[in-house]
């Protein structure tokens, strides 16, 4: 595997929040870990978004996918760059993108369609989910 | 802050045993900071987590879940629109058998009360708050405007119903969810 691009938010000497992004065969794998909690992430994560818009569309990738299953909090102030992040996947991408989220998360289970974009058919039609109960 | 189990009318579930009835446990905190203007760090976050964790020891996560969120939304909308520095806020949660009920309180204008009285509004009249959750989403997005979604996503997302009172200069805003309709 090999590991692409990343972008992380950092509070108080720590990671609070990270995606990685890399490649297994022609596979991306997206993840997404942590909370999303701070007023303005486009402070920390904006050169992760260059860094992807650069980098994917030069990729040879068959299938893709994202993995929000270790996202434990995304504040109203995330659901925008969490958006911007998707966007930049679809868009660079061709194939099928399946979404591992969790069974039991009200923001993933109904918000995290919303920020998919899944009304525009050319996306739901990539779409699939896999529900993973939480440890 | 008070924990205490309810009545055996209100259980939870069959016991280790299998036989005896594990009682509902009943908590009921309250926090008050003030003023705002020492606030400098993540309050919201901290409420939010920390209460949670508390939760956890008694409930299914889901529910805990819902917690931090409202706290988090209504904890942070006190503070992204703070009009006196030197007021404060008082956060109540309560939660036993029926349901799980959480209040943010402060001091603010009367326009600003009705500005939150008027968004509370909006989504109820809207019909279909998750379609509405969808396209504020949508329109915020184009010009990255930040907030404007907190108390929409706790009726559209969290299935809260949020109600809102504005007396002697408070506005309490109260979230409020019936346990019996987690699925």
């Amino acid at each position: 595997m090999k590991v692409l691009t990343f972008g992380e938010i950092m509070e108080g000497g720590g990671t609070v929040f990270s995606s990685v992004t890399s490649i297994d065969s022609e596979q991306l794998l997206v993840t997404f870990k942590g909370v999303v909690r701070i007023d303005n992430p486009y402070r920390h994560l904006s050169p992760y978004l260059t860094a992807l818009g650069e980098q994917l569309p030069a990729a040879s990738l068959t299938s893709t996918s994202i993995d929000f299953t270790e996202l434990r909090f995304c504040n109203s102030n995330g659901f925008y760059i969490i958006m911007d992040i998707i966007e930049i996947i679809y868009r660079s991408t061709t194939g099928p993108v399946k979404v591992r989220r969790l069974k039991e998360d009200d923001w993933q289970q109904e918000t995290l369609p919303i920020l998919l974009n899944l009304d525009e058919d050319e996306i739901a039609n990539r779409t699939s989910f896999e529900d993973v109960a939480e440890i | 802050m008070s924990t205490s189990n309810q009545s055996d009318s209100q259980t939870g579930g069959t016991g280790p045993s299998g036989v005896d009835p594990v009682p509902v446990t009943f908590i009921e905190t309250s926090f008050a900071i003030k003023p705002l203007r020492n606030i400098m760090g993540d309050v919201a976050g901290l409420l939010g987590e920390s209460l949670m964790a508390l939760l956890l020891m008694f409930y299914p996560p889901p529910i805990c879940k819902k917690a931090n969120i409202v706290i988090s939304e209504l904890v942070t909308n006190v503070l992204e629109n703070i009009c006196d520095p030197e007021s404060g806020f008082v956060l109540k949660l309560s939660i036993g058998a029926e349901r799980l009920l959480i209040s943010v309180q402060n001091q603010v204008p009367k326009e600003t009360a009705d500005r939150v009285l008027a968004r509370v509004e909006k989504i109820y009249s809207s019909g279909d708050p998750r379609r509405l959750l969808a396209e504020t989403i949508r329109e915020r997005r184009q010009s990255r405007l930040k907030g404007g979604l907190g108390l929409l996503r706790l009726v559209a997302e969290n299935k809260f119903t949020i109600s809102t009172e504005y007396q002697d200069g408070l506005l309490t805003v109260q979230a409020d969810y019936r346990l019996e309709s987690l699925p």
